[in-house]
């Protein structure tokens, strides 16, 4: 009784999470430079990545005929709650270094850290 | 004692949660790899022994996951997909007090921010993150506080300080 439900929230979520993708390919395609792409770049790793992946494991839980479906559930729960530890990271050193290395030509409204730098 | 058998419980878990399957081969090599890295990784994962008797802060823990994956990450994306249709930004780099005391809440803190689309931290000095704001509403610390990591910082705290 129970596995169809779990299949049909997993398709919903995994549906959600291209929706998402989909949102932010075009986030990255019109924003003006790297800062502001970061964000679109976030919408990608969280909706557009754990979401899914946490779909998938309800989806594997959901087809009890599907061979080695607790492996899948499992490995696709697992990644999910790993990308969202370790997604943060790398946005955050990405801005990092664009700021560090100066690199990116842009005009924000305040920029507190170069300011700070510069004192 | 404990921090290396809570640390061995935890690898174990994910262990056998990530194969999926409770063959004795898998508990074997689960039971091998958990052990060798508590031992090896406890003293350093583990600041506190005392903060792991408190189970109420890993209730905390699992009631700030789920609110976060919903609720707060949902606020966060439809602002950032508006703001992709309609193109109305106003980025900039902003100065945010944090409170949090040990470095855990920070990485909590900062991992929260960077998560959410629309803030990214970009550097940490003097108790202060510097924070990439998509629309920058306000340039006052607290003010730009209230709206970006108040709610983080008071889950951080009760968590991990």
């Amino acid at each position: 009784m129970i596995e169809p439900v779990l299949f049909w929230i997993g398709s919903a979520l995994f549906i959600i999470g291209g929706v998402f993708d989909l949102i932010a390919a075009i986030g990255l395609v019109r924003f003006p430079n790297f800062y502001v792409r970061l964000h679109a770049a976030t919408i990608g790793a969280i909706y557009g990545a754990v979401l899914p992946l946490i779909g998938i494991s309800l989806m594997a839980l959901g087809l009890p005929e599907l061979p080695g479906r607790y492996a899948i559930a499992g490995a696709s729960f697992v990644t999910a709650i790993l990308l969202l530890i370790v997604a943060p990271i790398g946005s955050h050193v990405l801005a990092y270094a664009a700021h560090k290395s100066k690199s990116v030509e842009w005009n924000p409204v305040v920029d507190h850290l170069a300011e700070d730098e510069a004192k | 004692m404990l921090k290396y058998l809570v640390v061995w419980l935890m690898v174990f878990t994910i262990y056998i949660v990530f194969t999926g399957s409770i063959a004795p081969l898998t508990l074997i090599t689960g039971l091998i790899v958990s052990i060798v890295l508590s031992i090896t990784t406890a003293k350093y994962l583990v600041e506190d022994e005392e903060k792991l008797k408190q189970p109420i802060r890993l209730l905390y823990l699992v009631y700030y996951f789920l609110k976060y994956i919903t609720v707060i990450e949902l606020r966060a994306h439809m602002d950032v997909v508006k703001r992709i249709i309609t193109m109305d930004i106003k980025p900039g780099i902003v100065r945010v007090p944090v409170a949090s005391v040990s470095r855990y809440a920070r990485l909590l803190v900062m991992s929260s921010i960077t998560n959410t689309p629309g803030t990214v931290v970009v550097d940490e000095k003097n108790d202060y993150f510097y924070v990439n704001w998509i629309y920058v509403s306000t340039t006052d610390p607290l003010k730009a506080r209230e709206s970006i990591s108040l709610e983080f910082e008071r889950f951080a705290s009760r968590i991990f300080d």
